[in-house]
């Protein structure tokens, strides 16, 4: 008895600080408890309505509707509630300005955020071992088979985890007030229009589970899966940014998954193409990694310019490795580097896969050109602001502004033009997203195989303009990281005689 | 004695306002420095600086021999801030707040439960240990983040306007409990905008404003930095405004402010001097009741070395 409690004792002295507190909190406050009982009630009425209504001969379609139903309340605990809480108690630490606290305790960023993860999973867990009976049940009323069940609890899984490292992310972004609450809101949609989509998604396993068996259903989980994962990487290492001290470099790990998610996207891509011969496929992944890729390379290309102190005393001592490095570097030039090179990388690789997986060069040029569009907008939208405002922004404040100017900027770009073609056109209107500012429509149009010319043609010189804007503090960044190497280098040469 | 926080030249910009600009002061082991200046002086950005929260620019400090620049992770092991505001948990009570810090020092088993014990009994919170901190009074609050702040025996403390908001009976408390903890060793810096609080405490003060260092070290040595020769208090039937005419005729005297219902001012001239001054003033007819010499206190030393420009 008294070795099992030391046992555990010595368990829990090796858990997570925050871990501990917060369930601890959890259990005493009254949020969860009572958000628990209520989703746990609502589920059970709704699943003894549906058996209800089947009357005393269940069919299949009653398993299968009592199953969709238990696991949409399930879906709005585990993608809803337990992401938006651990939300609320990221912010909490800013409100409370605790958050200075943790950092004097010594405790590491990646200790708080896996801290806040691990606490919300405990949630979630709480939720998956009370309505697992009933995902059961649902089987035994024949609605369903224990694969489908299994994938679909796996990738809802997944998915909660990604949703609850985007919501410590998310809740990271702003120690404002304020902007905060705009960010609530916004993460709540989200986090209801997630909800919609996993409800289809398993919808459509629920009601026809050979999906699961066919090659093309089973790369869809894949690739869902994929994206999950790189949605959580992604999170998790703008939260480590965000938590990290402001000296110390916390943009290099942003900057790998930044990269990751292009080298993802085109191995994925060229691996489809090969496997099924779409063209689409390239485009789907590298559209869905640009998309992905906004917000990074924004931040990116929009941090100060120096070279943080911490940083740079450890920069490397040879000069080569130093501007080998240099796009890894924390400091805006640096960013913007990072961004054309990845750019081409993703051109360049997307022309190489389609060619090696579609043989046909014509059809690999057409991909790459619409892919081409995709990058040529992303580093526009994402270097061409920072590449400006580096010269005027100076304090963290205004930093802010232009990134925030920016997110609203792409939105405005392709609605204004449309509106006023629609209030100035004489026709209906119908063609009135047609323009160059419209990303979507100029990929689209790619892909259908037109050439919008003038959009083309605008594209280009908008990517020259930003790359001439850009170049000065991209040379000064390359400079920095020199000056810092041979810094670190005589100091080295130093040490031995002192 | 030996130095325990060794600030050297630090600076810090924001944007284009210099908040700290070359500050340097020591303080050694077992002594109460105070830290006074107007609003936006810089002290609490210096103490943050100290507490590894902010880089400085320029210049470093040693934490007990450690750089909070270079070895940031270290120095927090040594170091103990108490910041100005801080906020508590929801649906914690005191055992657990602490617990938890304790744990985030990576403090384990039985060496954790001393150590919280240790700091419960230090600052007399054993009755409360249950309540949850929401429900605590501003006090108490004070208690329990100084319980925290002593979690893992730090040889340099960091407190920034500890009293703030308490009464009379909680101050001399904490006054008490910061004697206790420089007896045991610890060197502590702390901010106070009550001076006379400070000089009960204190045995050496830096006076810092707009950014830079007014004046530091003991507070007579301070003291006589601020006053040339000695301060006299007079006081008249005729009144401040006639006094303080005669005052500025007479040879030798300067800086003459109202105190009280009289006038103070600086005398340069020696003892013979000062009693010429005395009958010189008792027969000018404005009718002298009080002359005294007077002690400066940190009072005088705050108004004269501070301008009382905002920054
Ligand atoms: N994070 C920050 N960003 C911009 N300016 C800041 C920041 N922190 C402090 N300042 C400015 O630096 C100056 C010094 O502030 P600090 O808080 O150190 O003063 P203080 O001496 O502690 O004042 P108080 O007695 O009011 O607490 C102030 O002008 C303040 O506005
Ligand atoms: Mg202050």
């Amino acid at each position: 008895m008294s070795t099992q409690a030391t046992m555990t004792e010595r368990l829990g002295d090796r858990l997570n600080p925050i871990l501990v507190k917060e369930v601890r909190q959890a259990l005493r406050g009254k949020y969860f408890r009572v958000l628990f009982w209520i989703t746990l009630l609502v589920g059970t009425l709704i699943g003894l309505g549906v058996i209800a209504e089947a009357g005393s001969e269940p069919s299949i379609e009653t398993g299968r509707v009592f199953f969709m139903t238990i696991f949409g309340v399930l879906s709005a605990a585990v993608h809803c509630f337990v992401p938006f809480s651990a939300f609320l108690s990221t912010s909490a630490e800013w409100d409370e300005n605790t958050y200075d606290l943790l950092i004097i305790s010594n405790l590491r960023p990646r200790q708080i955020v896996q801290g806040k993860l691990l606490s919300a999973l405990i949630q979630a867990l709480l939720y998956y071992s009370t309505f697992g009976p009933f995902l059961v049940f649902a089987f035994l009323l024949n609605g369903i088979d224990l694969g489908s069940v299994a994938v679909i609890l796996a990738g809802s899984f997944a998915l909660c985890i990604a949703l609850t490292l985007s919501g410590v992310a998310a809740s990271s972004l702003a120690s404002n007030k304020i902007l905060r609450v705009v960010i609530m809101a916004l993460f709540g949609l989200g986090l209801m229009a997630v909800w919609g989509m996993s409800l289809g998604l398993a919808a459509a396993i629920t009601f026809e589970p050979q999906v699961l068996r066919s090659i093309e259903g089973q790369v869809a989980f894949v690739v869902f899966l994929t994206a999950a994962l790189v949605l959580a990487l992604l999170a998790n290492a703008v939260a480590l940014a965000r938590f990290a001290h402001e000296e110390e470099n916390r943009s290099t790990p942003l900057r790998v998954i930044a990269t990751v998610i292009v080298v993802f996207a085109t191995l994925w891509g060229t691996w489809l193409v090969a496997e099924f011969g779409a063209g689409e496929a390239m485009m789907g992944c590298q559209a869905a990694a640009v998309l992905l890729s906004f917000l990074p390379w924004l931040l990116l290309s929009t941090e100060p310019e120096e070279l943080p102190r911490r940083t740079s005393a450890s920069a490397p001592r040879s000069r080569v490795l130093a501007l080998l490095q240099a796009a890894y570097i924390p400091g805006g030039g640096r960013g913007a580097l990072l961004c054309f090179l990845l750019g081409a990388l993703a051109v360049s690789g997307s022309l190489l896969g389609m060619r090696f997986a579609s043989g046909s060069l014509p059809i690999a040029l057409d991909v790459t050109v619409a892919v081409a569009a995709m990058y040529a907008y992303l580093l526009v939208f994402s270097t061409l602001a920072g590449g400006i405002g580096a010269y005027f922004v100076r304090r963290a404040s205004a930093r802010l502004v232009l990134r925030i100017a920016v997110v609203v900027a792409v939105p405005v770009l392709i609605i204004v033009p449309s509106l006023m073609a629609i209030f100035l056109d004489s026709n209906d209107g119908s063609d009135a997203f047609s323009h160059g500012f419209n990303p979507f429509y100029v990929v689209y149009a790619l892909g259908q195989g037109e050439r919008p010319t003038l959009a083309l043609v605008g594209l280009a010189l908008a990517v020259a303009l930003s790359l001439v804007v850009n170049a000065p503090r991209v040379y000064s960044g390359l400079c920095e990281i020199l000056a810092a190497s041979r810094t670190v280098r005589t100091k080295g040469t130093d040490a031995p005689a002192a | 004695m030996t130095t325990a926080l060794d600030v050297c030249a630090i600076t810090k910009r924001f944007g284009a306002l210099k908040a700290v600009d070359e500050v340097s002061f020591r303080v050694s082991r077992g002594e109460i420095m105070g830290f006074i200046g107007p609003n936006g002086a810089g002290k609490t950005t210096t103490m943050r600086i100290c507490s590894t929260l902010e880089l400085p620019d320029t210049g470093d400090v040693q934490v007990d021999g450690v750089s909070v620049t270079e070895n940031p992770r270290e120095a927090r092991r040594r170091i103990g801030f108490m910041p100005d505001s801080y906020g508590a948990y929801a649906n914690t009570s005191i055992d657990d707040y602490l617990d938890f810090f304790a744990r985030a020092y990576g403090l384990r088993g039985a060496a954790r439960t001393a150590v919280i014990e240790r700091s419960i009994e230090f600052t007399s919170l054993g009755d409360l240990r249950e309540k949850y901190i929401d429900s605590l009074s501003k006090g108490m609050k004070q208690r329990l983040c100084l319980a925290k702040t002593l979690l893992h025996d730090p040889a340099v403390m960091i407190l920034d306007e500890p009293a703030a908001g308490l009464d009379p009976r909680a101050r001399v408390e904490l006054r008490e409990l910061v004697k206790a903890l420089a007896g045991m060793g610890k060197a502590i810096l702390l901010s106070s905008h009550i001076l006379s609080e400070l000089a009960e405490m204190c045995t050496t003060i830096t006076v810092i404003e707009r950014g830079q260092v007014r004046g530091s070290g003991a507070v007579e040595t301070v003291a006589q930095g601020v006053t040339s020769g000695q301060r006299i208090f007079v006081r008249a039937l005729a009144g401040v405004d006639a006094l303080q005419r005669r005052l500025l005729e007479l040879p030798q005297v300067s800086k003459v402010h109202a105190e009280r219902e009289g006038l103070a001012f600086d005398f340069l001239g020696d003892e013979r001097a000062l009693s010429e001054l005395l009958a010189n003033l008792a027969a000018s007819g404005l009718g002298l009741i009080e002359f005294a010499p007077k002690a400066v206190d940190l009072e005088d030393v705050f108004l004269s070395l501070t301008e009382g420009k905002l920054q």
